[in-house]
């Protein structure tokens, strides 16, 4: 990766003989939704904290957009914003004067303060409750609160500490969408979570289980490494067979026709994949395609089971 | 005498169940009726009020109701005869730390006072059952997020309770001891009424049947596929190179009521009511401008969509609780 926003290297938090996290590597590029998973425990709190400066590191290095986290913690958190499991608004205060509150922690002016906050208000939905207490909204917006407070300063990078824990569905979905946007607005985002299906939502995965990585790829790669991959089902017009079946194996298909059903199978669906699959099919027979993927609960079960099998002593020799 | 020949009467039978806490209306009038066995899921945005149904079900809370019995013990009077017959999983943790595994059953043997022969042949059983029999002398406290739940269901077993109650027992638990505790569950509910919280997807599909609470009211009740079927949205995926520029472009057209960028796709609502059609909706997601959508597929009315429909609902509505 050439210019990653977050890098650490060899990244250890031990407590007491308790080690939370152990010797891990991350490589975060500009922009991207990174989704940080594991079960509770796992230590994904630890080096979120570890990340952001507010819990110091037994072992490894952090650089955060240029910067050595461990060697100059305050000028790293001009950069970044941060959301934790339990939003931190102020109770007693209105949201309004939370968002005051913070303007006044990050040195945000008056003038500025009101066009920033109107844009952020207007984008997270948030005009209703403005004039309320943070305890009397409910949770869902609460977190969107949160959310906006967290990128008032306009930081480069935000960490989301589990901001869809204890949301309900709906909430969750709309959430995802804020965070989306600020990643198309060019913010990086990284952000934990136990909602495994939310791995879909991002551009690229890492998962810890016990204090260790065991993943570290898209969406898309750990499909195609802990998965049946995809199947493709379409109808097949009796001339076009022939050509449909050679152009989708060149493709990297693997494609058979059953009567005038056709069925492929491919380990990833990615752009170019997808493209030549519309274009061999061409428009008609693309109305009647269906395509069945593996859910990520599927993909991370088994990840589990096998990155278990890969931490246990080995039998055989590792390959 | 002998005992009687099960009778299909109600194991839970509530006519406007209501639970204040001051001023806060928790439970606005609950109507339920559940016979007979099985998982049912008990669903709802946050501050519904499902842990205080719970509560009410276990006897925990004292309750005004013009009828609310669970077993045939009435929860506006007496309610010890319930506790014995009733396992409760609460949300939070409701363990002893410091006590190891096996002492933490022997705890709850002596305070139901089960007989020693009994009670170490069940926890034997239970700790084989749910793999903790290698940990049963490590504390409670330094077990795993799954570990520590295994535990607690084992011990609202112990009991051999004829209901079994839980409140969100796999909040971030990993998917693997997740699926564990629902095989325990699923094998347990051939016989028994389970009531279980969650919010994860996958699990209130997986339920019998599902109550879906709203500001302390039913707004539906019934199994996964009749929630499904009462949904009046079209469900469309439209895979994308760029599933979230795609997303906005499809946000764009007039019939489309939500669209979402998930993975490689779009996740696309429709609402029956408005839809010009199968075949419009696939074409008008294809003829999208720049190409942003490269293939359309008409997809079956899933749990997600389920669950906000109903959140969408209003719960005091006409058309809520039937």
């Amino acid at each position: 990766m050439a210019d990653p926003i977050i890098l650490a290297r060899g990244l250890s938090k031990r407590f007491g003989d308790f080690t939370a996290v152990d010797a891990i590597d991350l490589e975060v590029e500009r922009g991207v939704i990174f989704a940080f998973l594991g079960a509770n425990g796992s230590g994904k709190s630890t080096t979120i904290r570890m990340l952001i400066g507010l819990l110091t590191p037994s072992a490894g290095t952090i650089v955060l957009d240029g910067i050595d986290v461990g060697l100059h913690p305050r000028q790293v958190r001009e950069r970044i914003g941060y959301m934790g499991q339990k939003v931190s608004l102020y109770a007693g205060l209105t949201l309004r004067q939370n968002v005051e509150f913070y303007a006044g922690l990050y040195g945000i002016e008056a003038g500025d303060l009101e066009r920033r906050w109107g844009a952020v208000r207007e984008r997270f939905d948030l005009a209703q409750a403005e004039h309320e207490r943070p305890e009397n909204l409910p949770a869902g917006v609460r977190q969107r609160a949160g959310l906006a407070l967290s990128t008032l300063h306009a930081p480069r990078v935000l960490f989301l500490d589990e901001p869809t824990a204890g949301v309900d569905v709906e909430s969750r979905g709309l959430f995802w969408e804020l965070i989306q946007d600020a990643s198309d607005e060019g913010v990086t985002v990284f952000v934990t979570t136990h909602f495994l299906e939310e791995a879909d939502y991002c551009d690229r995965v890492a998962f810890i289980d016990a204090g260790r990585l065991i993943a570290d790829s898209t969406p898309e790669g750990l499909r195609a490494r802990y998965s049946s991959g995809y199947r493709i089902e379409a109808s097949l017009a009796a001339g076009s067979r022939e050509r449909v079946l050679a152009e989708l194996g060149r493709a990297g298909f693997v494609a058979e026709a059953q009567g005038d059903q056709l069925v492929a199978r491919i380990p990833a669906l990615d752009s170019e994949g997808l493209r030549r699959l519309s274009l061999v099919l061409g428009p008609e027979a693309a109305a009647s395609v269906r395509i069945e993927q593996a859910s990520m609960n599927d993909v991370f079960r088994r990840l589990i089971r096998e990155g278990a099998a890969l931490a246990a002593p080995a039998a055989g020799a590792a390959t | 005498m002998s005992a009687p020949v099960a009778a299909p009467a109600p194991r839970i039978r509530l006519r406007g169940l209501r639970k204040r806490y001051g001023p806060r209306v928790a439970l606005a009038g609950i109507d339920l009726e559940i016979e007979g066995a099985g998982i049912v899921g008990v669903v709802g945005p946050d501050g519904a009020g499902k842990t205080t149904l719970l509560r009410c079900l276990v006897g925990l809370l004292e309750v005004e109701a013009d009828e609310a019995s669970v077993l045939g013990v009435d929860l506006r009077g007496d309610v010890r005869a319930l506790k014995a017959r009733v396992g409760y999983v609460p949300q939070v943790f409701g363990l002893q730390r410091e006590l190891s595994v096996a002492e933490n059953l022997a705890f709850t043997a002596r305070l139901h006072r089960l007989d020693a022969g009994v009670w170490r042949r069940r926890a034997a059983e239970l700790l084989e059952r749910t793999g903790l029999t290698a940990f049963s002398a490590r504390p409670a406290g330094a077990l795993s997020g799954g570990m520590k739940q295994k535990l607690a269901i084992s011990n609202a077993l112990l009991t051999e309770p004829e209901m079994l109650v839980l409140d969100e027992p796999t909040a971030g638990v990993d998917v693997v001891a997740r699926g564990e505790i629902w095989e325990l569950l699923e094998e347990r509910s051939r016989t028994m009424l389970i009531l279980i919280s969650t919010s994860y997807v996958d699990e209130a599909e997986a339920c019998e049947r599902l109550v879906y609470l709203d500001a302390g009211r039913v707004v539906a009740f019934g199994p996964p596929a009749e929630l499904r079927a009462g949904v009046p949205l079209e469900l469309y995926r439209a895979w994308a190179e760029n599933p979230r520029a795609a997303a906005r472009a499809t946000r764009a057209l007039s019939f489309v009521s939500n669209a979402r960028a998930t993975g490689r796709f779009v996740r696309v609502e429709v609402a029956r009511a408005g839809s010009p059609g199968v075949a419009r909706v696939l074409e008008g997601l294809r003829s999208l401008p720049d190409d942003a959508v490269q293939i359309a597929e008409p997809a079956a009315i899933d749990m997600e969509s389920t669950l906000l429909d109903l959140a969408r609902r209003d719960p005091a509505g006409p058309e809520a609780a039937r």
